[in-house]
């Protein structure tokens, strides 16, 4: 049996605890994944998408409970720290890049993501041979603009760059948080393609959150759907394939049904 | 008008030597609000701090440039806290550096233990380096500029490299930043520490020329170093690090001939402080006065 490249066990989540606001985001949260696992994640507005995969990420720390990444604790690690395991393509292209630095120094502070940072040279030559290599693959012409503020691209390039700075570093952990939802169709649809071509050749690890159920179906080998912070519903590979949208609405609804008569 | 103009280039490489120490405060104002996006006003004390450090050191008998140096570590711990509080109570970081500036005021009276001390009798830097000649403009402006040289050139090549890009990548966008394996918290800290230390050798340096210590030394200097940061951006612009690194030093050489040529018009000193905080304001209403400006998105940052 292969090691889990990452593993939440009852991972727990309470904001405002002890007040009548107190709301779990996370409540006993139990997600595993195996190497090069997409795993999409799904579930209404404030099912605990965005939560979980701050927690993951380091940006919310947990109340209770484990996250291991490659059979490594990093509970109690900060974000800044377990960006050596971690890439992240945020939903806002504003927040994924430095929209004041030039695409080049953008690519460089990815490239040394969870690296020791000294004070040698940033950009240097072999660097910016490098970045345009990895830039040319877009089709975007963006590998001859390095020193392009990111200010100054559209959403969709942006969004583009931001999954070449995830990715280029092969994390054991790809984070992509509705990475596409902010974009126009087109735009969405060349940078889903972009993901998939470099989560496949890279075999990455990889978490999506999305609320497109096409993509859910159409991408990755595993759905996870979440309600009230935990997970609702797991579908394999196996049993994802010939699943529907109607299908997977369908299962959502009876499930949040269900979940609804317990309670009252 | 003649004998106006004579008394004005008469003028001017005294106030070049003026400049040149204030651009270190200008240096010092510029890296915490342009690189860092933290606006920060712990340079109005940190420039007395350096001085009444380095004027009471130097008056106890010790080397000029050890003094300097314990004044440059002093600004340093005073702008790490002025950082920390921000992000350790997350206090505002005006209403911070505001806290920081104002107990200031009564550490420098307590290393002081008065208000005022001439150094006239003693050795400074300027001494030590061009003996008799140390008090001729052209060589303040020599040593100064080429320590004002030095600052400029490392601050570039720091922003260049690794860590200083890093640094940026905090201002630009923290949480891209910390998304990227950056500790936001430290490059903070160590930004507004240097920028402070910056202030505090400027300090340092204006005892030294100037030839007291006065523990209210430097009020309104941060007004006149942000005057001199938006001159020196209109002139240099800021598109890339090394405008932004030399505007701070452009700026406070043409900022205060400016001031020197409206003083020699007949510009009334106490009405200084007025015309410099109207300046400012007008260069930061500009835009919103006229609508559409160009500048807008730049000038708004300084606003918030």
């Amino acid at each position: 049996m292969t090691t889990n490249m990452l593993a939440v066990t009852g991972g727990t989540k309470i904001f405002y605890r002890g007040t009548l606001d107190e709301r779990r985001a996370l409540d006993g949260l139990n997600i595993a994944l195996k190497p090069a696992d997409f795993c999409i994640v799904i579930g209404s507005n404030g099912a605990g998408k965005s939560s979980f995969l701050n927690a993951v990420s380091g940006k919310l720390p947990l109340d209770a409970g484990r996250i291991t990444i490659d059979g490594q604790d990093v509970t109690k690690l900060n974000a800044h720290r377990r960006a050596q395991f971690i890439a992240r393509v945020f939903q806002d292209p504003m927040i994924g890049t430095a929209p004041t630095m030039t695409i080049g120094e953008n690519m460089l502070l990815a490239e040394l993501r969870g690296k020791p940072r000294g004070f040698s040279y940033g950009l240097t030559a072999p660097r910016k041979a490098k970045y345009r290599e990895q830039l040319a693959e877009l089709n975007l012409g963006l590998e001859n603009r390095l020193d392009m503020p990111v200010g100054l691209l559209s959403g969709g390039q942006r969004q583009s760059l931001s999954l070449v700075m995830a990715v280029s570093t092969r994390p054991k952990l790809l984070l992509l948080d509705e990475h596409t939802a902010a974009l126009d169709p087109r735009t969405a649809k060349l940078v889903m393609d972009t993901t998939v071509r470099a989560v496949e050749e890279l075999k990455l690890t990889t978490l999506m959150v999305t609320h497109n159920m096409e993509h859910a179906i159409k991408y990755g080998n595993k759905i996870v759907m979440m309600d009230a912070g935990k997970v609702l519903l797991e579908i394999g590979q196996e049993e994802k394939r010939g699943i529907t949208v109607p299908d997977l609405i369908d299962r959502f609804h009876t499930k949040s049904d269900a979940i609804a008569l317990q309670g009252s | 008008m003649l004998d106006i103009l004579t008394s004005f280039y008469g003028l001017i490489p005294v106030t070049i030597a003026q400049s040149l120490i204030v651009a270190f405060v200008v240096l010092g104002v510029m890296l915490p609000f342009r690189i860092l996006n933290f606006p920060d006003l712990t340079s109005e004390g940190a420039f007395p701090l350096g001085g009444c450090v380095c004027g009471t050191l130097i008056s106890m008998g010790v080397n000029p440039f050890l003094a300097c140096g314990v004044a440059l570590v002093c600004g340093f711990l005073a702008g790490c806290t002025t950082a920390f509080i921000h992000l350790r109570f997350k206090i505002n970081t005006l209403l911070a550096g505001i806290l920081v500036m104002t107990m200031l005021y009564s550490i420098n009276l307590r290393i002081m233990g008065r208000t005022n001390i001439p150094l006239f009798t003693y050795d400074t830097v300027f001494t030590i380096l061009a003996g008799p000649s140390a008090n001729v403009s052209w060589v303040k402006i020599l040593i100064v500029g080429a320590l004002i040289a030095l600052v400029v050139g490392l601050m570039l090549y720091f922003f260049m490299s690794e860590k200083g890009t890093s640094m940026r990548a905090v201002g630009a966008s923290p949480d891209m930043a910390e998304a990227q394996g950056i500790n936001v918290g430290i490059a903070t800290i160590m930004g507004v520490g240097v920028a402070s230390a910056l202030s505090a050798t400027g300090g340092s340096i204006m005892v030294q020329t100037q030839g007291f210590v006065d523990v209210n030394m430097g009020f309104g200097i941060l007004i006149n170093g942000l005057a001199a940061l938006i001159i020196g951006e209109a002139i240099t612009g800021r598109q890339t690090i090394l405008r932004q690194v030399m505007a701070p030093v452009v700026g406070s050489i043409v900022y205060y001939q400016l001031i020197s040529f409206c003083l020699t018009l007949g510009l009334a000193p106490a009405d200084l402080k007025f015309a410099t905080g109207a300046f400012v304001l007008l260069m930061l209403a500009l835009p919103n006065l006229r609508k559409s400006g160009s500048g807008t998105q730049i000038r708004e940052k300084i606003r918030e």
